[in-house]
């Protein structure tokens, strides 16, 4: 249904200076398809939505649509986005006109529907997102989740092949993300197809047959939910399906602030609910610097912690090295062990890494 | 709401009523004035005299009227105009008297561009002419003494004329000078220049200025010839042409008389008898009407003309191109910093004095180049405020760009802006009110006509005020009409 192929897209501020958002997105997607678009924010899933549907037209590449280059010189882009429906983060419903109004407007005037025709279909949608008591009222009097099921209704009024969901719930109060979820979950089980940026993880692995993992302006992985969330092959999905919170420090001369160091890591612990550990790792970081690893430098440490496993580690990692940094066994490195859980000694592409699995 | 401006008006013109009793003042010569509060009408000789007299308290004022009633409000003790000005009735019916003649008399006369030669000699030898066949007695002996009541009882001189029209400036309003009647111009500076006219074989196209601007439209080339009593003087002749003098004025010096019978008329029936007065006699309402359609015209055309210009500034001021957005900054700077009054005469004596555009068209180029700054500021505001997201989800939805505008973005933004649109609309209706600056007679100029003829504040100035608050009443109901409704299926 829509190929998209070498597609980019740089943005030009008025100073002149250029951000590449979309470097080289390639994918396919079959009509029925449910596309969950998740990853780190500013890696490009809402702007490849924006591109899809030209609201931000994409600087290279093509998209063909239904067989169409929605690209070619004097496509009738409006007539595209007549089948191509778009949910925003903040709505955006008409304020001026009732909830049925906002529904019924775009078929009335485009399609040129007869007003009685339009306003039964109109209710019927608002019925299926649960708001036909709520058709003659204003948008204002409605709460967040209340307005983005009318945004659905409005969208699904001009009967679109494929909706494009650009964060539904991101600007919802937690409370009234379900009842937005629910009406999406109910679209695709009607056989919608739908591309959805979301953050909900949970919800994009249920609803979702297919998963654009989006990273650095790449589709940087691509699968179902099984593959993405079980079994990612990569090691920035891994850390985002795993929600790896991590912090690093450069240690590059004998001046570093240590105690910066020391007080960063307990705030990082602190932010994510792991203050019991955290004269652990300072403890750890300490006597490896101090005694089992003295003499390295540069040097960069990290401290990581998966939200989803609730493992904690600490990497120390040496550029350049091939063998490990680590002293014959003495007392010092006998307590590191004792401590953590586990001391990983290995080599990576660009040097060799100490790892101390804490928990 | 109409009974309480009635009683505010009435309140006002008791206390304009109240006299106190006081004697007649009595003044031998010019120098029995000092300490004395005089008041005389600005840009006249008297005035250049009684400027350089530093013991009495001067005042100045723009018309013949308004001098009357400072002294009748007792803001003055004497006033200082020409003799024949207020007449035994004038002066009987407002309870003053002369209370002497100036010793020196001022030869007055026509005043020309300094290159217009021909018609100044040419007035010069009809003058000539009517000395000697003794029509200028006849015409001094009506208009000149008291004994004129009915005015349009003269046998005006009337005759058919083929030629380009002579360009009357008059910068006076009064009986027996120059003044209108049921629309037409009387007075024995008009029965002379009617004489020239005949001559020419040329009609007269008649002007008010006010004092200053008459010699400036002479000066530009707008009118061809000035009166309104113009005194001949050394100075004005050396930057002026004048035909001969065919009077000599001599100031008259008036003071309030205690002895004349005051009117203890009841409050209500001289209040009834002064809107007669001012609004039926002489068919004095057609000022006000015609008035009225001179100051309707001319905001309406210049709302409809700045709300097109101020969309063009709109564009300019949102365009990519940097020099567009500069011009838009500048124009809304140099607009907001000028006075209406001062652009309105810089457009009618420096920019368009030789096109022969009629000045109610000046009138409405200039507010409509201000409506357009103001216009444009209100798209500016009410268009920058509607989200971008209305423009996004219209665009979703597949609407074009321009049905997205027209369909979802103006609507609200109309809802946001009308209120001030509707503001600046009434501002310039009101901001009309300086148009008898360029000889327009508006509204406002109706109201001064009318003073000028019946010596009292109280009731034109009543009525001007009504019409002017009806219209804003009316201009805001028909906006709101104009409003979009609240459905929009």
């Amino acid at each position: 249904m829509i190929t998209v192929s070498h597609l980019s897209k740089t943005f030009q501020d008025p100073d002149g200076s250029r951000l590449t958002v979309l470097k080289d997105i390639n994918c396919e997607i079959q009509a029925g398809e449910v596309i969950s678009l998740i990853g780190p924010s500013g890696t490009g899933k809402s702007t490849l939505l924006r591109a899809l549907n030209l609201l931000d037209p994409p600087t290279g590449g093509s998209i063909i649509f239904d067989g169409e280059d929605i690209l070619a010189k004097g496509y009738p882009v409006h007539k595209m986005r007549q089948k191509m429906g778009m949910v925003f983060q903040s709505f955006n419903l008409f304020d001026h006109m009732t909830v049925l109004e906002n529904v019924i407007y775009a078929p009335c005037k485009i399609r040129k529907e007869p007003l009685e025709k339009a306003r039964e279909e109109g209710l019927a949608l608002l019925r299926k997102v649960g708001l036909a008591e709520k058709a003659n009222v204003y948008p204002s009097t409605l709460s967040g989740g209340q307005k983005q099921r009318v945004a659905i209704a409005r969208c699904l009024a001009m009967h679109p092949e494929v909706i494009l969901f650009d964060e539904p719930t991101s600007a919802l109060d937690p409370t009234m993300v379900g009842e937005v979820l629910s009406v999406i979950r109910q679209l695709a089980k009607e056989g919608m197809t739908m591309l959805i940026v979301t953050h909900e993880m949970k919800f994009a692995r249920d609803v979702s047959t297919r998963i654009f993992f989006m990273y650095d302006g790449y589709i940087h992985e691509d699968g179902t939910p099984m593959q993405i969330f079980e079994n990612p092959h990569r090691s920035a999905t891994k850390a985002f399906v795993q929600r790896i919170r991590k912090e690093v420090f450069e240690v590059n001369g004998n001046d570093f602030d240590f105690l910066d160091m020391e007080s960063r890591i307990r705030q990082f612990c602190i932010k994510y609910n792991i203050a019991p550990k955290t004269d652990l790792a300072a403890r750890l970081c300490h006597l490896m610097l101090t005694e089992v690893m003295d003499g390295y430098i540069p040097m960069t440490i990290r401290i990581t912690y998966s939200e989803l496993s609730g493992e904690i580690a600490l990497d120390f990692m040496v550029e350049g090295l091939e063998t490990t940094p680590l002293k014959a066994e003495n007392a010092t490195l006998q307590e590191v062990r004792s401590l953590c859980r586990e001391v990983v000694e290995e080599p990576t592409s660009r040097g060799f890494r100490v790892k101390l699995r804490i928990v | 709401m109409n009974k309480t401006l009635i009683g505010f008006f009435s309140a006002l013109a008791l206390v304009s009523c109240a006299e106190s009793q006081q004697k007649t003042i009595e003044l031998h010569s010019e120098a029995d004035l000092a300490g004395l509060r005089v008041a005389t009408t600005s840009g006249t000789c008297y005035d250049m005299e009684l400027s350089a007299r530093n013991d009495i308290l001067l005042d100045l004022y723009n018309s013949d009227g308004d001098l009357l009633q400072s002294l009748l409000n007792n803001k003055s003790d004497v006033i200082v105009n020409d003799e024949v000005l207020y007449n035994a009735n004038v002066r009987k019916e407002n309870g003053i008297k002369i209370a002497m003649l100036g010793e020196q008399g001022f030869p007055t006369g026509f005043l020309f561009n300094k290159s217009d030669v021909v018609l100044a000699r040419t007035l010069t030898a009809v003058q000539q002419r009517m000395e000697q066949d003794g029509s200028m007695q006849r015409l001094k002996e009506f208009w000149l003494t008291d004994r004129f009541t009915e005015v349009t009882t003269f046998p005006r001189l009337t005759y058919e004329a083929t030629g380009e029209p002579i360009r009357v400036a008059t910068c006076t309003m009064s009986a027996p000078l120059s003044f209108m009647v049921e629309g037409e111009w009387y007075g024995i500076e008009i029965e002379i220049l009617r004489e020239l006219g005949k001559e020419l074989n040329r009609p007269l196209d008649i002007q008010l200025y006010s004092a200053g601007s008459g010699f400036l439209s002479v000066k530009t080339g707008l009118a061809d010839v000035l009166g309104g009593c113009i005194f001949i003087t050394p100075e004005r002749e050396q930057d002026y042409q004048f035909s001969a003098p065919y009077h000599e004025f001599h100031p008259a010096y008036f003071v309030k008389d205690a002895d004349a019978a005051s009117d203890n008329e009841a409050f209500l029936s001289g209040f009834k008898k002064n809107l007669r007065r001012n609004l039926v006699t002489e068919k004095r309402w057609k000022y006000i009407t015609d008035g009225l359609w001179e100051t309707l015209k001319i905001s309406i055309f210049s709302i409809l003309l700045g709300s097109v210009l101020g969309m063009g500034l709109y564009a300019m001021a949102r365009s990519r191109r940097r020099g567009m957005r500069t011009f838009a900054r500048i124009y809304n700077g140099f607009m907001a910093g000028i006075p209406e009054l001062v652009l309105l005469l810089i457009m009618f004596y420096v920019v368009f004095p030789k096109t022969g555009i009629p000045s109610d068209m000046v009138a409405i180029i200039t507010f409509a180049l201000f409506f357009a700054s103001g216009a444009s500021d209100i798209y500016k505001t009410s268009l920058d405020a509607v989200p971008h997201g209305q423009t996004e989800a219209g665009l979703a939805l597949g609407f074009t760009r321009t049905q997205t505008f027209f369909h979802i973005v103006l609507p609200q933004a109309v809802r946001r802006g009308l209120p001030l649109y509707k503001g600046q609309c009434v501002s310039l209706l009101k901001g009309t009110s300086i148009v008898g600056y360029i000889a327009i007679r508006d509204l406002t100029r109706a109201g001064d006509i009318i003073r000028s003829r019946t010596f009292d504040a109280v009731v034109p100035l009543m009525v001007i005020t009504i019409i002017y608050f009806l219209l804003v009443w009316l201009f805001g109901l028909l906006l709101q009409l104009a409003s979009p409704k609240k459905k929009v299926l």
